[in-house]
C-alpha cells in the first residue's frame, strides 16, 4: 500500500515540473487523435519504447553510475522469447511476456555475478563482450532462425490475447501503458531503500561498504530491474515489428543509443531518459529520413548525431537535464 | 603439422593484433581513457593506404607513412580538440566522448567512400605467397607481421631508450611527480596519442594487403585490442606483445580445434566470439592481466 503511495506521489518534484509532466501525459493520451501522419506516430512510438529502454537503464546506469553498455541482449532475450513462443506453441503475448522477463532476469543474475566484479572501463568494455557473444550465438543458431530471424505469424486483426493490431493507434497506447507504468515504478525505485544504497555507492563505494551495504549484490539487483525493463521493451518490438533478427534487436548500436539518451537527457533523474529520447529519437528518425533518403548523403545524419555526443560530453556530462537546471538555478 | 601451422599463422596475425593493442595500452596506460575510436583509426589508416596507393599508382607497402602521419594527426585532432575537455568530466562522460568519436569517423568514412567492401587488387605481395618448408604463408601477412614487429621495436626503444619516453613512462605512473619535475604532462599526453595513432595507422596499412576495407571494420578490432590489452595487463607494453600473439593464436587454432573434434558448433563463425568471451574470462578472473601494473 506504502509503495503504491509512494509510486503515485509526485510531491517532491517542483511545481513547474508537476505542471509539464500532467500536461504532458494529457498531450500523449490525446496524440493518435491529433490528426498526425503515420510516420509522426511511429516516431512517437519509438520515443515511448526508448523512454522505457532508458528508464531501465538510468537503474543501474544513472542512479548506480555504472557504465552498462549490454542492455541490447535483453532486448533481444525478450524479443526472441516472445516471438519463439508465439511461433513454435501459439503462445500468447501475456502468457509469453513474463516468461521472457524471468528467463532475462535470471540471465542477468548469472551474468551480473561475475560482471560485477569488476568496475569503470573494464565493466562497460566487458558488458559490450557478453552482448556481442550472445548476438554471435543468436546469428548462428539454426533452431532460432540464424541470421534470418523470425517472422511471426500474423493474425485476425486486432487481437488483443496477441498483441498484434494493424493500427498504429492501438500499438500507441499499448507502449503508453507500459511506459507510464515504467514511470510510476520508476518514481517508486528512486525513493525505495535500493535507490538510495545505489545513490550512495556511486557516490562513494568505499563508504557505501563499510555502512554495511552489499555493493556488489545491490548493483547485481539493480542490473536485473534494468534487464527486467528492457525485455518488456524487447517483446514489444516483437509484436510491434512481427519480425525480428539478431541484428535488429540485439546490435551495439542499440545498447549504445539506449544508454546514450538517458546519458544525454541526465543519468540518475526521474526525467532524464524521456528528455533524451524526446530529443534523439526524433533528431535520428528526422534527419534520417531527410538526409538518408538522398542519394549520396549516408551517414551524414549519424555524423551530426554523433558529433552532438562529442559536444556534451565535452561540456556538460549531467546531460539536458543539467543543462535545464543550470538555468533555473541561475533564475532562482 | 597442421596444428604447427595454425600456430604459426596465429603468430602472424597476432603481431598486428599487438600492434594494433600497442596504441590502446599506451593511451590507456598514460591518460586512465580507453579509446573507443582505436579500431576506426585503423580504418582510417586502411583507407589512407588503399587510396594513396590507388590514386598515385604505388604499391601498398610503400604508403604506410602516409598512413602513419595520418594516423598521429588523427590522434593529436582528436587529443586537442576533443579528449581534452573529456578528461575534465567523469569516466562515462570519456567513454561516451570516445564512442562519439567512433562513431562519428565510422560515418565520415560512409559519408565519404560509402558502405562497399574494397580491397586492394594488386601490390608487391599482394596474392603472392612463400614456402618453407612445409609451410606456406601468405607474403602479405608475412609482410604486415614482420614490419609490425619493426614498428612495434621502434616504439618499444622510444619508450624505454630515449629521454623523451622517459617523461611518458614517468607520467604514466604518477602524473602529478612528473609535473614537479617539469615534464609538461599535457604534451605527453597528446604525444600518447599520436604515438598510438601512428602505430595503428601503420597497422591499417599493412592490414589493407589481405583484409576488406569498409566503414564498420574497426569494431572487430577494436574488441580484439580490448582482449589483447585486457590479457596483457592495461598500460602495459610487453603484455600487448605477448598478449596479441596469444589471441591471434587462440583466433587460429580454435576453428582447428572445433574441425578436429568434429563439432560445428566450435566452427570458425565463432573465431571471434571466443575473443569477446577471452576478454570476459580475463577481466574476471585476473583483472590485472599477465603483466598489468594498473587496476
Amino acid at each position: 500500500m506504502e509503495t503504491l503511495r509512494d509510486a503515485f506521489d509526485f510531491r517532491d518534484f517542483s511545481r513547474i515540473e508537476r505542471i509539464v509532466f500532467l500536461l504532458f501525459s494529457v498531450f500523449l493520451l490525446v496524440f493518435p487523435w491529433l490528426g498526425t501522419g503515420s510516420f509522426v506516430k511511429a516516431v512517437m512510438i519509438q520515443f515511448l519504447l526508448f523512454s522505457l529502454f532508458g528508464m531501465g537503464w538510468n537503474t543501474i546506469g544513472g542512479y548506480g553510475g555504472q557504465v552498462e553498455l549490454g542492455k541490447a541482449q535483453y532486448v533481444g532475450i525478450g524479443a526472441y522469447t516472445v516471438a519463439l513462443m508465439m511461433v513454435w506453441w501459439r503462445i500468447p503475448f501475456w502468457v509469453s511476456m513474463p516468461i521472457g522477463i524471468l528467463i532475462a532476469v535470471g540471465y542477468s543474475f548469472i551474468i551480473g555475478y561475475p560482471l560485477f566484479r569488476l568496475k569503470g572501463h573494464y565493466f562497460a568494455i566487458a558488458t559490450i563482450c557478453t552482448s556481442l557473444v550472445l548476438q554471435d550465438i543468436f546469428i548462428n543458431w539454426k533452431l532460432v532462425g540464424a541470421a534470418k530471424g523470425i517472422e511471426l505469424p500474423i493474425h485476425e486483426h486486432p487481437d488483443f490475447l496477441y498483441m498484434q493490431f494493424k493500427s498504429d493507434t492501438h500499438y500507441f497506447y499499448f507502449i503508453m501503458v507500459l511506459f507510464f507504468a515504467g514511470l510510476f515504478y520508476m518514481n517508486w525505485f528512486r525513493k525505495s531503500k535500493l535507490g538510495y544504497q545505489l545513490r550512495m555507492i556511486k557516490d562513494d563505494e568505499e563508504a557505501a561498504e563499510s555502512l554495511g551495504i552489499d555493493a556488489r549484490w545491490c548493483k547485481i539487483k539493480a542490473y536485473s530491474i534494468a534487464s527486467a525493463f528492457v525485455a518488456v521493451g524487447g517483446g514489444f518490438l516483437a509484436v510491434y515489428n512481427l519480425y525480428i533478427d539478431p541484428y535488429s534487436v540485439m546490435d551495439l548500436d542499440l545498447s549504445i543509443k539506449i544508454a546514450l539518451m538517458a546519458m544525454l537527457g541526465g543519468p540518475a533523474s526521474m526525467w532524464g531518459p524521456i528528455i533524451g529520447a524526446a530529443f534523439l529519437v526524433p533528431l535520428d528518425r528526422f534527419l534520417g529520413s531527410w538526409l538518408g533518403g538522398q542519394r549520396g548523403l549516408i551517414g551524414l545524419d549519424f555524423m551530426i548525431y554523433s558529433a552532438l555526443i562529442m559536444v556534451v560530453s565535452a561540456y556538460q556530462p549531467r546531460g539536458i537535464w543539467g543543462i535545464l537546471e543550470q538555468f533555473r538555478r541561475k533564475g532562482a | 603439422m597442421i596444428i604447427l601451422d595454425a600456430i604459426l599463422q596465429g603468430i602472424l596475425m597476432g603481431l598486428l593484433f599487438a600492434l594494433v593493442a600497442l596504441g590502446l595500452t599506451i593511451i590507456f596506460g598514460v591518460m586512465d581513457i580507453v579509446n573507443f575510436a582505436h579500431g576506426e583509426f585503423l580504418m582510417i589508416g586502411m583507407f589512407t593506404s588503399y587510396w594513396t596507393s590507388l590514386l598515385l599508382h604505388v604499391d601498398p607497402l610503400v604508403t604506410l607513412p602516409a598512413s602513419a602521419i595520418v594516423g598521429m594527426l588523427l590522434g593529436l585532432a582528436s587529443y586537442y580538440w576533443l579528449v581534452r575537455y573529456l578528461l575534465r568530466g567523469p569516466m562515462i562522460a570519456q567513454l561516451f566522448g570516445t564512442f562519439g568519436l567512433m562513431l562519428f569517423l565510422r560515418y565520415l568514412a560512409q559519408f565519404l567512400f560509402g558502405t562497399d567492401y574494397r580491397i586492394v587488387q594488386k601490390g608487391l605481395v599482394v596474392g603472392k605467397s612463400l614456402s618453407l618448408g612445409p609451410f606456406i604463408f601468405d607474403l602479405t601477412k608475412l609482410s604486415a607481421a614482420v614490419l609490425s614487429l619493426l614498428a612495434f621495436l621502434f616504439v618499444y626503444y622510444l619508450l624505454h631508450r630515449t629521454k623523451l619516453g622517459k617523461a611518458l613512462r614517468a607520467t604514466a605512473l604518477n602524473k602529478e611527480a612528473a609535473a614537479y619535475m617539469g615534464i609538461r604532462t599535457d604534451r605527453m599526453n597528446a604525444l600518447a596519442w599520436a604515438i598510438g595513432g601512428g602505430t595503428v595507422g601503420i597497422a591499417g596499412g599493412l592490414l589493407v594487403n589481405f583484409w576488406y576495407v569498409y566503414p564498420t571494420v574497426g569494431l572487430l578490432f577494436v574488441m580484439i585490442a580490448f582482449a589483447s590489452v585486457a590479457l596483457g595487463g592495461f598500460g602495459s607494453i610487453q603484455g600487448a606483445f605477448f598478449a596479441g600473439i596469444l589471441i591471434g593464436m587462440i583466433e587460429m587454432l580454435f576453428p582447428m580445434f572445433g574441425h578436429l573434434i568434429g563439432s560445428d558448433f566450435l566452427g570458425p563463425h565463432f573465431k571471434f566470439t571466443i575473443v569477446y568471451f577471452a576478454y570476459f574470462l580475463i577481466v574476471v578472473l585476473r583483472p590485472q592481466g599477465l603483466f598489468g601494473w594498473k587496476r
